[in-house]
């Protein structure tokens, strides 16, 4: 309440205060900088998604889940708004996808995945998607592919401020600001994003009826009630703090920071029937992530040197009011991960023909994870969880050959080491050939092996972690082929086709036990294969107007095929639960002298949430397809430049599930004013 | 075609009611499926032992809304169900013919199972809470509470009860050790007996003797691991009679009796059957696994048939084998999702 009604104040405050400036939204007249005929040797073979470095500015207030949801055909699944939100690649698991941020893994060692909803995209300048084999030259364990997301410097001489203030529907404030100083050698960032909503968005709730009773407690009439988001609320901080030195001499320096606290309520089920107001169930989060590297570019080697550090505490809280109007504890779990960083690579070229890359990672993690407290039996008292330390060690060695201009050739071997664990060899070949320098057409080919370790919760969560585990072992494989050019003057298009097939073995799940808890275990063989397909469009249609079209398609059918579990099992052969065989995703901007209208649309096919598939009521989620709008417009002033951007979300107000009784919400508005004062 | 793409609706259906009359079928058996925790997605089927039918998700189709969130129980009084929805803080009342809502209970922690004491009172037990509520299921309304001494409501735990006489017995299930004995009349704790780490289950046989199980808790935990046991007790001192030790690291549950009340089973992997005048537990299973975890039991109280739980790969329909007294198989039925916990109508 009170973070609402300062940042309440802050938007009043606006025209008096603000000599304030542009942010990421005020470039769309900018024309992106694309390269297309350059085929640098790291690419070689590789499948991956690129999130347009523009496309990054315009979601300023938007969380990378959504960034991702819109700008690729990677499986975004949403508990909900501002709630965790998952992806996954391929049909593969959350935990199966790697994401770093500036090198350095941001993959939970207690959980594995990625909270997307916690990463704001106006952290973000840029965003590789890796598909596959891909991912191997980068991360071990990726199972599905990687996602690596990244801060640069930007060309600025002095200071420069920009400032956004954001309101929108069921009072939600954000506010992002950016300070930046940019010297001969240096150049300060600064970051600050604050976003809060008590989340209370209403819709109709038909998953349950409200009862009318007469004097007897009859019912005497049913219906579904029009409900709130109950207990859904957040606020989100987050601050970035980075500093990039270089010289002649081929140097870099890079500092950052980046520290985040988060406190979100968990939403009532739709199946609810408790009241709110006796419950809070609430999720807290503090993590700090510092990560510093050298690099160091010579006339034949590239080397890089870099550190980090992340510390996360996470809290979850579940409380509830016993009739004496004070909250008491049910649950006080909370988990502390410290990890350690390191990493050097290098990459040494001969004769334009031949690429040698090198890179040690290794990973120092302590865990802590403290359940709830106990009185023994035998008297005193204890807390359930477990204490845990673990290094990791991986080794990577990657070779890229180009024999000719028109053919290149990659192989890479990974070793990992985790605790005293050896992971067998983790290969990856990849190659492509130029087929036409015309159209700049070009086939890829890759074939992979990989390996997964179980996390540290799969093997020592308290109660129902399983210190027997396997790995989780995978193949995948690609074929590909993609093109791209100016078919004509001010038209550009590109486009590419793969398809893929990878195997993963011993897949982990945690199964309920008949001791109310539970419990991991490597039970699934998945077969995942299908087509991705991508398409951009850009057109200068003359008088200043200029059309962009990005569209991305997969077709993902990912099938259980392992041994029946018994012989009552009916998921052999069967699409994995939640995972859509069709996903697409096609954004569109319209610009205009300072104008710019843009389309954002995305389409998940229907999901089913049962291994086995069965069509019951509960046992699947319709198809949806999501709509949102933006306008914004620029100004031009002597002392400032200014942005307003509308946002519609929902556009056609569907009633739509991502995960089973979480409710999303229906149409729904966010306005940004924006900033930048010229000094 | 690109406007209906980006406007087409999610196809959606609501609101319909399914009539059902099931009134002709005596003996039939109310299955609660539990659902995966978090997912709301429990589900009541109804098998009709004569004919051999199964009726799944009938909750859903008769009331056109989901029945929640880890059913949990349900119990037959005056001719209603009570169907005890768990992580949705409810507990159902419904007609046993139609399966239509005809009124519900809220207000709860987090209610397990539900136990009538008379017309105007019954106790419903919770997890996450250190009380027994006392409700009037006339009124559908909490009027009070029976706190359990050296309980917090963090380990608070109090699980299935069994009636004889004007005594409730409760077993106290997760990170607990205890069976309670409750005055009915003055809703206070009269007794208390420590048996193993946490009793799954309880049971009252022909003989007046109650019998609980215990699963012997996880291995590393700070409130202990231990080999699991069945006890026999006995109500009136509540002192344990004989003890009966399984291995460390089985993991029985489920201990239920037959119509006549001779015979225990249980689940231990394998389905277990033994006299209650027996000395010592058998050294056969009276049904081999097949392979699986078996998440349920029960056994029919006219015929005998038992019936187990299969709940597979806990993310599909659960299937349900019925087996004759001479563990011969006579039907095999899929239900919903974990079907864990059974009712019979008689």
């Amino acid at each position: 309440m009170v973070v609402a009604v300062v940042l309440a104040f802050g938007i009043l405050a606006l025209p008096a205060t603000l000599s304030a400036q542009a942010t990421a939204t005020r470039h769309y007249d900018i024309d992106a900088v694309d390269i297309l005929a350059n085929r640098p040797m790291c690419q070689i073979g590789v499948s991956k998604t690129t999130i347009d470095s523009m496309q990054l500015r315009r979601s300023v207030s938007l969380s990378m889940a959504d960034v991702l949801t819109f700008g690729s055909s990677i499986f975004v699944k949403s508990y909900g708004r501002a709630t965790l939100s998952t992806v996954s690649f391929r049909g593969t698991s959350p935990s199966h996808t790697a994401v770093t941020w500036n090198g350095m893994k941001l993959n939970s060692p207690m959980l594995g995945m990625v909270d997307f909803s916690l990463i704001p995209a106006y952290f973000v300048d840029s965003a590789e998607i890796l598909h596959g084999s891909s991912s191997v030259s980068h991360s071990a364990g990726a199972l599905g592919g990687a996602i690596l997301l990244g801060s640069a410097p930007t060309d600025v001489k002095g200071l420069e401020l920009s400032y956004t203030q954001g309101v929108g529907s069921f009072r939600t404030f954000d506010e992002y600001l950016r300070l930046l100083w940019g010297g001969q050698r240096w150049q300060l960032s600064t970051r600050i994003s604050v976003a809060s909503s008590p989340n209370d968005f209403k819709y109709i709730n038909r998953d349950k009826r409200l009862n009318i009773y007469d004097e007897d407690m009859n019912i005497v009439e049913q219906y579904y009630p029009e409900e709130r988001n109950k207990s859904g609320s957040y606020l989100d901080i987050n601050v970035l703090q980075e500093a990039w030195w270089h010289n002649d001499r081929g140097d870099r320096v890079s500092l950052g920071a980046w520290y985040l606290h988060s406190n979100r309520e968990l939403a009532l089920l739709t199946t609810d029937y408790g009241d709110d107001s006796a419950y809070d169930n609430r999720q807290r989060e503090h993590t700090l992530r510092a990560v510093a590297s050298w690099r160091h570019r010579g006339a034949e080697y590239l080397l890089d040197l870099s550190g980090g550090y992340t510390h996360t505490t996470q809290n979850y809280d579940y409380k509830s009011d016993p009739g004496s109007g004070i909250m008491a504890t049910m649950t006080a779990s909370e988990s502390h991960i410290n990890t350690i960083y390191g990493e050097a690579k290098v990459e040494y070229y001969v004769a334009n023909s031949w690429q040698f890359t090198g890179s040690l990672t290794a990973h120092q993690h302590f865990v802590e994870s403290r359940d709830r407290a106990l009185r023994l039996q035998q008297g005193g008292t204890a807390i359930v969880g477990y204490r845990q330390a673990r290094f990791e060690l991986s080794a990577a060695a990657t070779v890229r050959y180009r024999p000719q201009e028109r053919v290149g050739l990659s192989l890479t071997l990974r070793e990992e080491l985790v605790g005293s664990k050896l992971s067998p060899l983790v290969p990856a070949f990849m190659a492509d050939v130029q087929i036409s320098k015309r159209g700049n057409v070009i086939a890829k080919a890759s074939v992979s092996r990989n390996y997964r370790y179980p996390t540290l919760n799969d093997l020592y969560f308290m109660p129902g972690g399983n210190p027997d585990l396997r790995s989780e072992r995978g193949w995948s494989y690609d074929i590909g082929i993609e093109s791209g050019g100016d078919i004509v003057e001010g038209v550009r298009l590109q486009g590419s086709a793969t398809w893929f097939d990878s195997r993963i073995s011993d897949w982990i799940l945690w199964l309920p036990t008949t001791k109310g808890f539970f419990s991991p275990r490597n039970v699934k063989d998945v077969h995942s294969y299908g087509v991705e397909l991508k398409a951009s469009a850009k057109a200068k249609l003359g008088r200043g107007w200029s059309l962009r079209l990005d569209g991305n398609y997969s077709y993902t059918p990912s099938v259980n095929v392992g041994e029946p579990i018994s012989a009552a099992d009916r998921s052999v052969g069967k699409q994995l639960p939640y995972v859509p065989r069709h996903s697409a995703s096609v954004t569109g901007q319209l610009a205009w002298r300072g104008w710019a209208f843009s389309y954002m649309w995305c389409h998940y096919s229907e999901r089913y949430t049962m291994s086995s598939n069965d069509l019951t009521l509960t046992g699947r989620l319709p198809k949806y397809y999501m709509s949102n709008i933006a306008l914004e417009k620029s100004v031009e002033l002597s002392w400032a430049e200014l942005c307003f951007k509308g946002l519609v979300n929902n556009l056609f107000d569907e009633e739509y599930l991502s995960v089973l009784s979480r409710p999303m919400p229906g149409i729904n508005f966010e306005i940004f004013v924006s900033i930048t004062p010229k000094w | 075609m690109v406007i209906a793409m980006a406007t087409a609706c999610m196809k959606w259906e609501y609101g319909l009611e399914e009539e059902f009359n099931v009134a002709g079928s005596a003996r039939g058996l109310y299955i609660c499926n539990e659902g995966n925790f978090q997912y709301g997605n429990a589900t009541l089927s109804y098998y009709n032992p004569d004919t051999k039918e199964v009726e799944n998700e009938v909750f859903y189709r008769a009331n056109a809304m989901k029945l929640g969130d880890v059913a949990q129980s349900m119990t037959i009084y005056n001719n209603r169900g009570w169907v005890v929805v768990n992580n949705s803080h409810v507990i159902f009342c419904i007609d046993l013919d139609t399966f239509r809502e005809v009124g519900r209970i809220t207000g709860l922690t987090s209610p397990r199972y539900i136990h009538f004491v008379s017309d105007e009172k019954a106790y419903v037990t919770q997890i996450w809470d250190n009380r027994i509520f006392i409700v009037d299921p006339k009124r559908y309304e909490v009027t009070g509470y029976i706190e359990v001494p050296n309980m917090t409501m963090e380990q608070g735990s109090t699980e299935q009860m069994v009636q004889q006489g004007k005594y409730l017995y409760v077993n106290c299930w997760s990170y607990q050790n205890r069976v309670l004995k409750i005055d009915t009349d003055t809703d206070t704790i009269v007794a208390q007996l420590e048996v193993g780490i946490q009793p799954t289950s309880l049971a009252i046989d022909c003989n007046g003797k109650l019998w609980t199980l215990t699963d012997g808790g996880v291995e590393g935990s700070p409130y202990g691991y231990e080999a699991p046991a069945l006890y026999r007790i006995d109500t009136e001192s509540m002192a344990v009679e004989a003890e009966y030790r399984f291995r460390k690291g089985d993991a029985p549950s489920e201990v239920k009796l037959n119509g006549r009340g001779d015979t225990l089973y249980w689940i231990n992997d394998d389905i277990w059957a033994m006299s209650v005048d027996a000395e010592s537990v058998p050294v056969r299973p009276f049904l081999d696994s097949r392979g699986t975890i078996y998440y349920g039991l029960t056994v029919n109280p006219i015929s005998g048939d038992v019936y187990v739980a299969d709940a597979v790969d806990y993310t599909q329909q659960g299937k349900i084998y019925r087996y004759n007294s001479r563990a011969e198989l006579v039907d095999e039925f899929y239900v919903g999702i974990i079907p864990g916990s059974f009712c019979w109508r008689n």
